[in-house]
């Protein structure tokens, strides 16, 4: 090998010099991706930061400066306030559910047992299927005359007939309908992710607590727990940023709600920006929450740093 | 309805008119050498034999709810057309609700349809459209006047710009089974009769079946109500008009119909929702175009002929109704191919009893003149479904109880913000269900659409 | 250490329910997907009807719905494979060269999820009609979906290269290999399953994305699976709910297939291939 190396033109040497180091070779590998980002979300953002100044319409891209007057017209805005809410409903019910759900649900996975392969099918099913397209089967399950979920009520007694719930047409209804379809599709990929984080912990981590007499649920609380911690924590974030910046499924189950009791900021910045044309308004609004996100996400990284046992 | 697009054309879509002759020539070269055709065979795809191509034309429109429609659209009335004009047609078909989305996108991206269609008009693009004048005359020239309806739609009077050509509208009637009422001994003559006709049908398990949700129906169904009662959202100077003892009259009126003869369903459809509970068998009367009997007609439903189509019921203001849609093409300013746009256009409205035939009596022509109301009630009146009949009144719903959306004023873009944005299902659906009363709830909308209309009052669009 | 039956007394009892909950809409949908339309709202047909194959029959001669799932199939393949050969070393980097600096760049990865989609498919669609001409074509949407799916597959990749130790690369550099060498020939093979990893949530990724599937494709033909079911199978107020049923099956169940074998190799990687 050395040999190889040894032989072979000044020029290549010199290359291989250049590759060798790693600050060089670092930038070098990183840049496709950061170009990729820079040009396709990082130009739209700028547009799209530099349009909620603006008071652009019906798809044009320029407008007429108007300062913050969006923003401080979507702060008096009701529907945008009751929006602002919803979202923070929305994204932490959801998610508390689906961690709670999936830690429970990767725990009982994590060692074979028999009909471990089917159970994981099923369970992976929500994940697998499109989302756009479930959340119209959603519609179907919810629906007024035929859900099937209502069918079972009335079967089991649980409610009598004339009394169905009427999942998409009441404020609280509709809101935990969409927070149930959010956090069905998405328990399956936090349990992919807890899986992986509770079994990259080295077996030398069982054995060790093991030895030291914790078991079972001290075990889980002292030591399993701090190690997933991490794991956890970034299957949160990854769920509250793609729950909190989603669309479709406040978008295809309710629209917004009755009279906007499920309405979200995606969804309002939709309807205000497409809908009604408001281009500016709706850039305002789609935009307002990355300031609060991007400090969530901050926050959380910092504290899963300072947690982080490795 | 679903096209099969054969592969070239796939392909020479995106090929310049020169490019396609260079192609077309090479083929012709190879034809020639072949001895096969006359000396001016320049046809690329071998399918306009003999002549030139002029250019392309592209469209998208909503994916129609008669099936029969597009079919008769693309490949009869489309292939027609394209081949006496030389010009190679694409036709695209999406769901209506996306249709915004994609107008936003192509006007964002300054490229796309010549052609686009909508089920509104779309005001607020106003400025992204050419002036279709030309294309109404033309058309007025041929057969008659542009419909007083579709122009108050499709006209700005402000900038004195037509930003849209209307060809088509649905009227909306009432639908409601004439065997239950019957069976109460009442009918839907007035709004007062309703009120007092449903809590018994209620009674009975079959609610009144008019919406307050977010959504199209709801939009146009209490739009429409509101009318009935001297309520308008703006006035015949585009000025807003919301706030009135008249509205707050509507307001509780519908309240009253809600909690004494509908069910809390009401406030979660989307459009499809009325027309299923009636298919369910449940609703007693809903607002809703003729798609509604028509299904029920196809799939044999055991009370389809039970159902009757009146016009809308009459209220302390009179009758007054709104279309239920309204077909609207424009024009880009971007297009690439505004005069095969326009030729189609003015084709399409000329000929357009075929189009109304084909939707079987669906869309009405926006120049009445195309089919005027008598021969549309004589083909009405040779519908074979029970009772006889049954669709000969559309003519007269058509003919009296439509306006446009924004009557007595025009239909604006400021209009059009209110409609999108679902403001008045808002305004009804918050006292139905005790949020707050009347008086409040329309205090609250109201000042939502002032702040609209001052808006586009400051672009000068009003 | 859980002792034998006790754990599996939990795994069933925590697996079972929520494997039952977590599919029974998709049993719903396969009981709704074999009925006549005509039925699906009559009350006495719930459970028991005639079972018939029309809806599939439909599917798939009426609608355009084989092209759609390999248009989706096309764009899901290319932009799996563009995240591969873009994540792939950025992650290793982050992983590895970059220290400090990586660390913030990490942060900087969920940042770019923040910008939600819904108003950003308006300058982008200026950018693929004027700028790259690829107004409604599949490959408009191979060239944007890698930008919200490399974030998160550097991510992942920045997870399993940091699980390789770093001797086994050393011991390659000490016998003469140059650090791209030992790239190429020591570290990737290993990464197969954080590879697969990325298929997997890639390819879940862009089978989910419906805005700019909308935005950008307009023709019958080239109309991926999200934007074709809605469109065709839903006429205005009309939705053909078994029609509609059925189109879901049938990409789900394969798909959740392949997840679940990809997911036992992906859980090795993610436990020191190298030693196991």
């Amino acid at each position: 090998m050395s040999a190889v190396a040894a032989v072979g033109g000044s020029r290549r040497t010199r290359l291989r010099y250049i590759t060798e180091r790693r600050g060089f070779l670092a930038t070098l590998l990183i840049s496709p991706a950061v170009l990729f980002i820079l040009a396709l979300v990082g130009v739209p953002l700028v547009l799209a930061v530099y349009l909620s100044f603006t008071d652009a319409q019906a798809g044009s891209l320029s407008g007429r400066w108007v300062g913050l007057a969006n923003f401080r017209h979507a702060v008096h805005d009701p529907i945008f306030r009751g929006a602002l809410w919803h979202t923070f409903l929305f994204t932490a019910i959801s998610q508390v559910v689906v961690i709670l759900c999936a830690g429970l649900i990767a725990h009982a996975f994590i060692r074979k047992f028999r009909g471990r392969w089917a159970l994981r099918f099923f369970i992976l099913l929500p994940w697998a299927a499109p989302i756009a397209l479930t959340a119209i089967g959603f519609l179907w399950f919810y629906d007024p005359q035929a859900s099937i979920f209502n069918w079972f009520l009335v079967k089991l007694h649980i409610v009598g007939a004339s009394h169905v719930p009427n999942w998409l047409g009441t404020p609280k209804a509709a809101m935990s309908s969409i927070i149930t379809v959010q956090a069905w599709r998405t328990i399956p990929f936090a349990v992919v992710i807890f899986l992986a984080g509770i079994s990259s912990i080295p077996q030398e981590v069982d054995d060790a607590a093991a030895i030291d007499g914790a078991t079972g649920v001290r075990k889980f609380w002292y030591v399993s727990l701090p190690l997933q911690l991490p794991i956890a924590m970034v299957a949160v974030l990854f769920g509250i940023v793609f729950t909190a910046t989603d669309m479709i499924v406040p978008f295809i189950l309710t629209n917004g709600g009755p009279f906007n009791s499920t309405q979200v900021l995606t969804t309002y910045a939709f309807q205000t920006g497409i809908n009604a044309g408001n281009i500016g308004e709706g850039a305002a609004v789609a935009l307002f929450m990355l300031p609060v996100l991007a400090l969530v996400v901050i926050g959380m990284l910092v504290f899963a740093r300072r947690a982080e046992v490795t | 309805m679903s096209d099969v697009k054969d592969e070239p054309r796939k392909e020479e879509r995106r090929l310049s008119r020169r490019e396609l002759l260079k192609r077309a020539g090479a083929g012709a070269a190879a034809a020639g050498a072949a001895g096969a055709t006359a000396p001016f065979s320049f046809a690329g795809p071998m399918r306009f034999k003999n002549r030139l191509l002029k250019g392309d034309l592209s469209i998208i429109q909503w994916v129609h709810f008669v099936p029969a429609y597009d079919d008769w659209f693309d490949n009869t009335w489309v292939k027609q057309w394209g081949e006496k004009n030389d010009v190679q047609v694409n036709v695209e078909h999406i769901n209506n609700t996306l249709l915004d989305t994609r107008a936003a996108a192509e006007v964002a991206a300054q490229s796309g349809h010549d052609l686009f269609f909508n089920l509104h008009p779309m005001a607020s693009y106003e400025d992204q459209v050419i002036n279709h004048a030309p294309v109404i005359k033309e058309i007025e020239r041929k057969v008659g006047k542009y419909g007083a309806l579709a122009k108050a739609s499709t006209y700005n009077p402000k900038t004195k710009k037509y930003f849209a050509v209307s060809d088509n509208y649905v009227p909306d009637p009432v639908i409601w089974r004439h065997d239950l009422w019957n069976g109460i001994g009442e009918a839907p003559f007035t709004w007062d009769h309703v009120r007092k006709a449903a809590p018994k049908l209620k009674a009975i398990g079959h609610p009144i079946g008019i919406g307050q949700s977010q959504e199209l129906d709801s939009n146009m169904a209490l739009l429409a109500f509101m009318m009935c009662f001297g309520s308008f959202v703006q006035n015949d100077a585009n000025r807003p008009t919301l706030n009135t003892k008249n509205t707050i009259q509507a307001v509780n009126f519908m309240t009253d119909i809600y909690k004494n003869g509908e069910d809390p369903a009401i406030f979660g459809w989307n459009p499809a929702s009325n027309n299923n509970y009636l298919y369910a068998g449940t609703a007693s009367l809903i607002l809703n175009a003729i798609s509604a009997t028509r299904t029920p007609e196809a799939q044999n439903l055991p009370f389809s002929k039970d159902l009757w189509i009146w016009p809308i019921p009459h209220g302390p203001h009179g009758r007054l109704g709104l279309e239920h849609v309204m077909g609207c093409y424009n024009i880009w300013k971007f297009s690439q191919n505004k005069e095969n746009a326009q030729q189609f256009l003015v084709d399409l409205c000329v000929n357009y009893k075929q189009a109304t035939m084909a939707s079987q009596l669906y869309n009405f022509p926006s120049f009445p003149g195309a089919f005027p109301f008598t021969q549309i009630r004589k083909a009405a009146a040779a519908d074979k479904n029970k009772p006889n009949g049954k669709y000969t009144i559309l003519t007269t719903i058509a003919e009296k109880y439509t306006h446009n959306i924004g009557y007595p004023g025009t239909t604006n873009a400021a209009m059009d913000e209110v409609f999108s944005k679902y403001l008045i299902p808002q305004m009804f659906a918050q006292v139905s269900q005790g949020k707050m009363s009347a008086a409040d709830s329309v205090k609250s909308i109201n000042s939502q659409v002032k702040e609209i209309y001052a808006k586009w009052k400051a672009r000068g669009k009003i | 250490m859980k002792s034998g039956w006790r754990y599996n007394a939990f795994s069933y009892t925590v697996a079972i329910p929520f494997a039952i909950v977590l599919a029974f809409p998709f049993v719903w949908m396969a009981v709704t997907s074999f009925k006549p339309e005509a039925q699906v709202y009559d009350p006495t047909k719930v459970w028991s009807f005639h079972p018939t194959l029309a809806n599939y029959g439909f599917l798939f001669h009426h609608t355009d719905y084989l092209r759609w799932i390999r248009n989706s199939c096309f764009v899901g393949l290319l932009v799996v494979l563009i995240t591969l050969l873009v994540a792939m070393p950025a992650g290793y980097a982050l992983a590895r060269l970059s220290g400090r600096v990586g660390r913030s760049m990490g942060v900087g990865i969920f940042l770019t999820y923040l910008v939600p989609p819904t108003l950003l498919f308006l300058p982008l669609s200026r950018v693929i009609a004027q700028y790259l001409h690829l107004s409604d074509r599949l490959w408009a949407l191979v060239v944007v979906y890698p930008s919200f799916t490399i974030p998160f597959a550097i991510w992942l990749l920045m997870g399993f290269f940091k699980t390789i130790p770093q001797e086994l690369e050393d011991a390659a550099l000490i016998d003469g290999c140059s650090r791209l060498g030992s790239l190429v020939r020591i570290v990737f093979p290993i990464s197969i399953p954080g590879i697969l990893t990325v298929v997997i949530f890639t390819f879940s990724l862009v089978v989910n994305e419906f805005v700019y599937a909308i935005t950008f494709i307009s023709s019958s033909t080239n109309r991926t699976l999200t934007v074709g079911v809605p469109t065709d199978l839903i006429r205005g107020d009309l939705f053909n709910w078994p029609g509609i049923m059925a189109a879901i099956l049938i990409p789900s169940i394969p798909l959740a297939l392949v997840y679940n074998a990809f997911l036992n190799r992906f859980i090795a990687g993610f436990t020191g291939g190298a030693f196991r």
